[in-house]
Parts: C-alpha cells; sequence; structure tokens
C-alpha cells in the first residue's frame, strides 16, 4: 500500500503531521497541546494549593466562546460546518479534534486557532464551566470500574501521573477564574505543539494556512515536571456493590523504548483477544466473569501494564489467583501460535486505522509525541514480522516481574499473596 | 459503492454493500430474534444463547472458535436487543471466506450441557455488572413500565431467577425455531468479493433448513401508555438517574429520520436545547433526548442525571423545555442539528464495520436497501415543518414513563 506521509516544523516549535488517505471523502484534525492533567502539580506548586483538575476546567472554559464568537455561536460554527468534535485532557495533553467532510477543513481550521489563541475565558462562564466539571466527578463516582482504575493510577503511578485527570471535587471547588487564565497563559503555548491531519487532504495548501493561522505566535518555555511518591502496593477501596473490582499493574518500557515491542506483545498472549490466557482461563474455563483482560498504557518516560477483572464478591479472591498465577505462568510458555495470533490481530488493526481518518490523526499524534517521528505503515509491519517467541522470551528473561500493585474495590478486601515477584 | 442481493433457495438473504476503496471487510450474520420474541419461561434466552453461539460446534470447541477469529486477525463480536441478535467479523479482505466459515458454523452452535452451567455463571456476572453501574436498572424498568403487555416491555438480559431456572432443552428449541435459514440474513460490507461470498454461502449454509415464522408485530397503541413513575432506591449512588419514555414514530413510517432529527435539536448531546439549558449551565451531569425506533412502535427516550434534590425540578423544566420547542422550533437549530446528522452519516458510511449494521438491521426489519445517499436526501427534505407537526401529533409531554434511579426514596414527591 502506497503511503504518503508529510510532517513539517513552524518556527515557533509547532509540529505538523499529515496523511493523505485516497479511500475517503472526509478528513480529521487534532490539536495536542503539551498542557495536560499533569501541568496541574505546577500550578499546585506555583499557589501553593492542590490544583487537581485545573487543565480540565481550562479545556471545559476555552470551548466557552473564542474569537468573535460566544459560546454557543462556536458550537454552532462547529455544528453548522459538520464537524464532530471532541475536547479531551490525557496526562501528557489537552487535545481538541474535529471530523469532517474536506471542504470545511479551512473554516474550522480558523475556529481552532481561535479557540487555541484567542479563547474568551468569559468570567461569565467560569462558574457554570466549573459545575460542569463537579458534575462529571460525582458522575464517575457511580461508575464502580472507572473509580477503581483511579484508585489502581493514583497507587501505582509517581506523581502527578498518578492523578486522576479529570481532577477532585475538593480542589476544583476551590479553583479560581484567574488560576483558569494562568494557566492557559502559561501552558497553551505552541511549542511542541502536535497538529495532526488525516484523510481527503491538500497538504501545501494545510501547511500554507497554519503558517497563517500560528505562525506569529510566540510562545515561551515551561518549566519541568518531577516524579514524585508513588502510593501503596497494595490496596482496597471499600463499596457496596455486587461486583468485586480488581485491577493489577506492573512497571513495562515505555513507547519510544525499542524493547515496547516485546513487552506488548506479552501482554497481547496474556490479555489481547479471546483467546487470551486471561481470558481462556479466567472466562472461558472457569466462568468467573464477564470481562477481564490486560492492556498497555504508556507516557513518554514511564509505561505501565494493567490488567483489570469484575467479579462477585465470592468468587474474587479465585480470580484474582488465577490472574496472578497467568500473569508470573507467561515467561518461557508462549507458543509461536500465540505469537502468531497477536501478530494477525495487531496486523489487522494497523490496516484498518487507514479507514478511519479520526483513528490515523490521533495515532501519527501519538506516534510523534513518543518517538519524534512517524512509522510507515510497511515499517510497523515489519516490525511485527520480525518480532519472534525467542526476542519475547529473551525480553522476559531479563526483565523478571517483581512487584505488582494490585487494587481491589468492593466489599470486602482479597488476600494478595506476599510473593507476588515470581 | 455497489450494491448486491440474492436469496438461497432456503430462503436466506444475503446482501452486501461493496466498496472497491475499502481496506478490510465487514460480515454479520443477523438474526431476526431478540428479547421481544420470548416469553417469561425463557426470559433472558436470546442473551444467553447469542453467548452459547461462541462456545462451540459439534466440531468446534468454544477455544477453536477464539483462536480461529484471532488467527485471522478478526475484530469480532455479537449483540443481543429487543429485535435483533447479531454476530460480526472485522477482517482483512483475504480472510473473507475464512471469517464466513466460521461464522456460519458457529450458528448451528452445539448446546452443550456443561457449557451452559459455566456460561450461565458469566451471563449472572454480566446481569450483577450492569446492576451495579448507572442507570441502576431504571432503564429496564422503565421500558417495562411504559410498554406494559407489550412484547417491547421484555428485558433482554432476562433476570437473574429467569437466568438460574432457564433449562437447555428450552434454549435449543428457541434456537432451532428462531434460527431457521429464512430467520437470517448474511449481510456483507465493505471490500466483499460477492460472487465468492455467494459460492461460499451455498456451499456452508445451503443445507439450512427453513421454518415458518409467525407475525413479530404487535400493535402498540399510544393510548395505552400512562404517566407513571416508580423509583429505584441506591443510597450510595452520587447522583440521581432518570429515565422517561414516551411514544414516537415507529421505524416503518415516513417520519422515522424527522424524529431522529427531532431528537438532535432537543436533547443531542451538546449544541440541544437541553444541553444549553442543563448541562452548559452545570444543572445536569446529563440530559439527553434519542428516538428509537422499533417494528412496530417508536419511543422517545429522555435520559437525565443530577444532583439527587434538583431532580424533580428539572424534570419539570423538561417538560417546559418540550413544550417551549413545541411551540415553536427555529430554522436555524433545525439547520445546525441536520449539519450534524448529514456529517454524521457521511462519516459513518466510510467505515465498513460502521455501514454493517445500518445495512443489515435495514435489511433484516424492512426488506429493503437504504445506500448513504438515500439517507443524506431523506434528512434533507426534512423541514422544519415535519419536526413541528410530529411534535404536534406525539405530545412528548403527555403520557409518558419515568424510573429514577439513585439516593431518593420511593415516597418522594413525585412531579
Amino acid at each position: 500500500m502506497k503511503q504518503t506521509l508529510q510532517t513539517a516544523t513552524l518556527d515557533n516549535g509547532i509540529i505538523l503531521l499529515g496523511e493523505f488517505l485516497p479511500s475517503v471523502e472526509s478528513v480529521s484534525v487534532s490539536f495536542h497541546v503539551a498542557a495536560g492533567s499533569i501541568c496541574d502539580s505546577l500550578s499546585t506548586r506555583n499557589t501553593d494549593r492542590s490544583c487537581c483538575g485545573l487543565a480540565t476546567l481550562a479545556g471545559e472554559l476555552m470551548l466557552r466562546g473564542a474569537g468573535d464568537r460566544d459560546s454557543k455561536q462556536l458550537i454552532a460554527a462547529l455544528d453548522n460546518a459538520g464537524v464532530q468534535w471532541s475536547q479531551s485532557v490525557s496526562m501528557s495533553h489537552g487535545s481538541f479534534a474535529g471530523a469532517m467532510v474536506s471542504r470545511q477543513l479551512p473554516d474550522s481550521l480558523k475556529i481552532y486557532a481561535d479557540i487555541l489563541r484567542r479563547p474568551l475565558l468569559d468570567q461569565h462562564q467560569f462558574d457554570p464551566a466549573r459545575q460542569v466539571v463537579l458534575q462529571n466527578l460525582a458522575g464517575t463516582e457511580d461508575d464502580p470500574t472507572h473509580r477503581t482504575m483511579l484508585a489502581l493510577r493514583k497507587a501505582h503511578y509517581p506523581s502527578p501521573w498518578g492523578l486522576p485527570s479529570e481532577g477532585t471535587s475538593a480542589d476544583v471547588t476551590n479553583l479560581s477564574h484567574s488560576d483558569v487564565k494562568n494557566f492557559v497563559d502559561t501552558f497553551i503555548q505552541p511549542q511542541d505543539m502536535i497538529v495532526s491531519v488525516a484523510g481527503r487532504l491538500d497538504w501545501p495548501e494545510f501547511m500554507q494556512q497554519i503558517e497563517t493561522l500560528f505562525g506569529d505566535w510566540q510562545g515561551r518555555p515551561t518549566e519541568a515536571i518531577s516524579a514524585g511518591e508513588r502510593g501503596k502496593k497494595i490496596c482496597h477501596v471499600p463499596y457496596d456493590s455486587q461486583q468485586t473490582h480488581i485491577a493489577l499493574a506492573w512497571d513495562v518500557p515505555p513507547y519510544r523504548d525499542p524493547d515496547s515491542l516485546q513487552a506488548t506483545a506479552a501482554l497481547a498472549v496474556l490479555g489481547g483477544g479471546s483467546s487470551s490466557r486471561l481470558f481462556t482461563e479466567v472466562r472461558e474455563k472457569r466462568g468467573l466473569c464477564y470481562s477481564v483482560s490486560a492492556g498497555y498504557q504508556t507516557q513518554r518516560d514511564l509505561a505501565v501494564a494493567m490488567a483489570y477483572s469484575g467479579t462477585t464478591a465470592d468468587r474474587a479472591q479465585e480470580t484474582l489467583d488465577v490472574m496472578l498465577h497467568e500473569i508470573k505462568a507467561l515467561p518461557g510458555t508462549i507458543t509461536d501460535d500465540e505469537l502468531d495470533r497477536v501478530k494477525a490481530r495487531a496486523k489487522s488493526g494497523l490496516v484498518m486505522q487507514q479507514e478511519s481518518t479520526a483513528a490515523r490523526a490521533g495515532a501519527m499524534a501519538r506516534q510523534w509525541f513518543h518517538l519524534g517521528r512517524i512509522r510507515t505503515l510497511a515499517e510497523d509491519l515489519e516490525r511485527l514480522d520480525n518480532l519472534t517467541v525467542e526476542s519475547i522470551e529473551n525480553w522476559l528473561a531479563k526483565n523478571p516481574l517483581t512487584e505488582i500493585t494490585t487494587v481491589s474495590l468492593g466489599r470486602d478486601p482479597l488476600e494478595v499473596p506476599d510473593a507476588v515477584s515470581p | 459503492m455497489q450494491f448486491r442481493h440474492e436469496q438461497l433457495p432456503n430462503g436466506l438473504d444475503i446482501i452486501a454493500e461493496v466498496s472497491e476503496a475499502a481496506h478490510s471487510a465487514s460480515l454479520g450474520f443477523f438474526v431476526k430474534t431478540g428479547a421481544r420474541d420470548e416469553h417469561d419461561s425463557i426470559s433472558g434466552a436470546s442473551h444467553f444463547l447469542e453467548h452459547m453461539v461462541f462456545k462451540g460446534t459439534d466440531t468446534l470447541s468454544a477455544e477453536d472458535i477464539n483462536l480461529r477469529f484471532d488467527f485471522m486477525g478478526a475484530s469480532a463480536n455479537a449483540f443481543t436487543s429487543e429485535e435483533d441478535t447479531v454476530y460480526y467479523a472485522a477482517v482483512l479482505p483475504e480472510k473473507q471466506h475464512d471469517a464466513l466459515e466460521l461464522l456460519s458454523a458457529m450458528m448451528r452452535p452445539a448446546l452443550r450441557d456443561d457449557d451452559f452451567i459455566t456460561e450461565k455463571q458469566v451471563i449472572l456476572e454480566e446481569i450483577k455488572m450492569y446492576d451495579d453501574q448507572p442507570p441502576f436498572g431504571a432503564d429496564d424498568r422503565c421500558r417495562a413500565l411504559f410498554f406494559q403487555d407489550h412484547p417491547l416491555a421484555r428485558s433482554v438480559l432476562g433476570s437473574t431467577s429467569s437466568i438460574e431456572a432457564l433449562q437447555v432443552d428450552a434454549m435449543r428449541a428457541y434456537h432451532q425455531q428462531r434460527y431457521a435459514s429464512d430467520n437470517l440474513v448474511l449481510a456483507a460490507s465493505g471490500a466483499v468479493d460477492f460472487e465468492s461470498l455467494i459460492t461460499s454461502a451455498h456451499q456452508l449454509c445451503g443445507e439450512w433448513k427453513p421454518s415458518p415464522q409467525s407475525n413479530r408485530k404487535v400493535e402498540f397503541s399510544n393510548s395505552n401508555a400512562r404517566t407513571v413513575t416508580d423509583v429505584i432506591t441506591r443510597e450510595q449512588a452520587a447522583l440521581e438517574y432518570a429515565v422517561r419514555m414516551s411514544p414516537g414514530p415507529a421505524e416503518d413510517t415516513d417520519d422515522r429520520f424527522a424524529a431522529k432529527l427531532l431528537a438532535v435539536v432537543l436533547g443531542d448531546d451538546s449544541g440541544s436545547r437541553l444541553y444549553w439549558d442543563l448541562v452548559d449551565s452545570g444543572q445536569a451531569e446529563h440530559a439527553v433526548c434519542n428516538h428509537h425506533d422499533f417494528l412496530d412502535a417508536g419511543v422517545f427516550v429522555t435520559q437525565l442525571s443530577c444532583e439527587p434534590e434538583t431532580t424533580h425540578a428539572l424534570l419539570d423544566r423538561i417538560i417546559e423545555i418540550y413544550q417551549e420547542a413545541a411551540n415553536g422550533l427555529s430554522n436555524n437549530e433545525v439547520d445546525q442539528a441536520r449539519n450534524k446528522l448529514l456529517s454524521r452519516v457521511v462519516l459513518a458510511g466510510e467505515r465498513p464495520r460502521q455501514r454493517l449494521f445500518s445495512l443489515g438491521l435495514e435489511w433484516a426489519h424492512l426488506g429493503r436497501y437504504r445506500s448513504v445517499t438515500d439517507d443524506l436526501a431523506t434528512l434533507d427534505s426534512v423541514s422544519r415543518g415535519d419536526l413541528q407537526r410530529i411534535l404536534a401529533e406525539w405530545h412528548l409531554t403527555a403520557s409518558s414513563s419515568t424510573v429514577l434511579a439513585g439516593p431518593l426514596l420511593k415516597d418522594s414527591p413525585t412531579t
């Protein structure tokens, strides 16, 4: 498959990534600013007040009017251009994205330039925006799986990566309008902003327009973020529910580490797909749960493997025991067949990504953030082809699993064996 | 895009929307069966059967099925609703035959006793999982109150007691009746080789037997709908969750698209009347309106989540918002909603996986094909007057069933 990938960097540090996808009529664009939830910790340091949730509140307020449009006019402009828009905050980035029929791209880029460079941050919109964030936080209180994963993140990641991106009610209640203004002034910067676009696209025209809209934006350097303490390795959250939720985490190499491919392949054998070991042993053979899986979550410099299951309280101990057994049993037992299945699933995923402009734009941005470049599809497929059982086993042997963070949420705590290390 | 259709002598319909530009092919069996086709003693059987279909055939174990899907790199799954059970796989084009071979074998499952016992535990876990999550069963309860003795009142999952009591023989009988060749549609979308699909289907599905099916439609009279409220108390919940249903156009009417557009104007998750009034202001966590259509009935579903003490006032406010809409919609808001929907149709149309469901369900329910272009043209032809007429005809504020789930107690004042 012939691929047309483009990259460019503006003088002010904005990175442009593009891929022309001949099979579609639509285009997706995403803007990723280095204003993720880990920046909350810098505001905390500068204000001497815990600011967890500030990045999320800033994202909410930025959409409430920009340029010469108020809140309603802004949403109407996006909707009328048929832009399926979204806004989100991850640990590392504040992101604004939109998918649309390609002829709408030039008009929508102007709107995004307003949002990023000229948000109104209207004082009158502050209270409702904060109220929206608080409502969303109350909603997540009622989602036991989400609460379990938050507890796992807090226990396993060092601060500030372990803090919830969506914030905490106590902190958000105390945030002020000027906190948001300072946050936007400080962190919404052109330096390292990634603009990723995929679909039916005229690249030179796109580059020209981005240069016009963003080229004169001068940024300022921001402070570096340092890693702090980690939480407890074993933690139980009491919760009156029918099911007990179990989540496990352990360290693996981040995406930019060449070994991450070995680690993610091992994780896929463990818990990716319905023929994976966890699905087979926990759900298929024993009927212990409805959902069980393992996955990979990477930041630039640290990454974790995570496994999850939810099951009835009286079968939770057995579920945890089987999960831990399968994790420990992995080294030295991976088969060629298992690896073939991992490769087949990964290849399909890579090829099918070409059918979704939004997925492609997002994937290119992530790859650039981690690697500083975009791999071609051919390169990604070749890396998969070169993966062998031997290379995975070598990696597992050299990197024995020493510590697993274990979190449960439900009526009763579970017994976690001392010897979690193999 | 090219549409193709063929029927096997045993009544199995095979349809495809072929797109040469696509990178993948999606295939699915659409079985015309769901919760509405059950009765009390087999409540939850359609969904339980959907799980059992993955447990193997006379010659394949559950593990074999999982292994084969993963070996072909398929993204495969299934779902069960009130009216349909759908099995699907998205694969690279060269795996089309393998995917069809496996999916078609699965349509004739072994339904072994020991698998039935193990999988029953998984279903019971799934019921508990949903019971722990918002809206804490309010959706099922509301549907039961709204549809009363109509088949659409039935729960897809069934209850813990109905699943515990279900016997494998009853499931076998249900399968034999409902999975007859003429009660299934094989649909495909994307980079599909249609000639090869037909050849494979003849060979793999040609021996399946048809069986006479009774008419699934049961008249639903809106005059039966009554205003009724119920409360499910969950003391631990942070928010109160409300589900409200009121009658709307069914899927075989010309008003289906207008009803969808109206729901976007009133209660899309952003930029709608409910959004600006309740969500943007920070009064509600979530406030949306959707239109769902079925073979013989339609329903507008309003969902609200908010702080418990504000629930009744916000439900009253929603009635006012609907009344204000009935008094007049603006051209701007209708056009804005239309532009949003048009864009959704175009973007969803680019992905074979998403197209498969529209294609398969349209054929399974109405026996017809609608292209993306057809949908765009119909949406363009809907006028503000159509929306105004639907609001006048269906009285979203009149008879409705409402169920609350959260910290509020049953005897708290109702609206």
